[in-house]
């Protein structure tokens, strides 16, 4: 009976434990914002500008590696009227440092169509995503939109 | 022989302690988080151009050269209005394409037309009437435009008013005649 109790409480803490783990929870600090665009004239936003390029944080336990996954939007949308946007191999960059620069990451130029993978910092992560808008000559005008989802997940290292 | 089971018990919560040990610090390797953020921008009045009325120069005497005033001063003769339409206060480049002479439907005679330094003007009030110029730019050389500021103006409506003069020869075949004259417009993106 002994035998098979010991086990039992092994598979309980390893249940408690999967589900009491600190988890990592990522904020929205700004959103990937192009401001007026001109018909015709295509528009970037760099990664390095602040208040424009898309920021992220992520808190979570230091020194946990995380993926970073985006999923990007090929074009923004206006009530059915299509804009296309281009995120080049360079577009993203990432900061764990307790004082994330934008203007000179710790790590620049990584590619934002494919996993990235970083180690979260005493204070978490930052995250910024710039990126293009091409919008045609007879543009109809408006506010356009589109979702950027990002996902972030511990790797286990 | 009891004493030595407990021993094993012990063994066995110190090995279940030592997994514990082991666990919890992995356990945070589970967590995903997933955010959806937003890429935002605001596209502005798209650009138009429109020729709203030719540069029509009426009866031409033979060897009587007749100027088309832009402003609609000269009798008989109309001035080219182009229409503007596009972001208010944007400024645009104009690039304008003129012909160095009108010919016949059938290409068989030809008559010069010129276009002098301040043979065309900027609205950018609104008005699109040449006779009732509002502001803008009065003279502006229509073969070379870069040296004008030019914009859509604050009601996102402008003109271009183009005067011109035709020369005819002496033995100009009589009959109608005509030439493109080809205005280009584009955002500068300011």
């Amino acid at each position: 009976m002994r035998s098979i109790y010991i086990p039992m409480v092994l598979v309980i803490l390893l249940m408690v434990c999967a589900g009491s783990g600190n988890a990592q929870t990522i904020t929205i600090n700004n959103d990937l914002s192009f401001g007026n665009v001109f018909p015709g004239i295509p528009k970037v936003v760099s990664k390095a500008t602040a208040g424009s390029a898309a920021e992220f944080h992520v808190s979570g336990t230091a020194g946990n590696e995380v993926t970073i996954d985006f999923t990007l939007p090929t074009y923004m949308n206006l009530s059915g009227a299509n804009m296309q946007m281009i995120f080049h191999t360079t577009d993203c960059a990432v900061d764990s440092s307790a004082s994330p620069d934008q203007s000179n990451p710790g790590a620049d130029n990584l590619n934002p169509w494919h996993t990235i993978t970083y180690r979260l910092g005493s204070t978490g992560l930052t995250i910024w995503l710039g990126g293009t808008v091409v919008p045609k000559l007879i543009q109809t005008n408006g506010s356009y939109a589109a979702s950027i989802v990002l996902t972030v997940a511990y790797t286990g290292s | 022989m009891e004493r030595k089971q407990v021993n094993g018990l012990s063994g066995k919560l110190a090995v279940a302690a030592l997994l514990t040990l082991f666990v919890l610090p992995m356990s945070s390797a589970f967590g995903q988080d997933v955010a959806t953020g937003q890429a935002i921008a605001n596209v502005l009045a798209a650009l138009s151009i429109t020729a709203t009325t030719d540069l029509d120069f009426g009866n031409v005497y033979q060897g009587v050269a007749v100027t088309a005033a832009k402003d609609n001063s000269t009798v008989g003769t109309t001035a080219g209005v182009f229409t503007i339409t596009g972001e208010a206060a944007a400024e645009i480049s104009v690039y304008m394409v003129l012909p160095a002479y009108l010919a016949t439907v059938s290409g068989d005679d030809r008559m010069t037309v010129s276009f002098n330094t301040t043979d065309a003007a900027y609205d950018n009030t609104g008005n699109v009437d040449p006779a009732a110029f509002g502001g803008g730019v009065a003279n502006v050389d229509p073969n070379n435009w870069t040296t004008a500021p030019t914009d859509v103006g604050a009601g996102g409506t402008s003109a271009i008013f183009l005067g011109g003069r035709v020369t005819p020869s002496v033995n100009q075949a009589a009959g109608p005649y005509s030439g493109d004259i080809t205005v280009t417009v584009a955002y500068t993106g300011t």
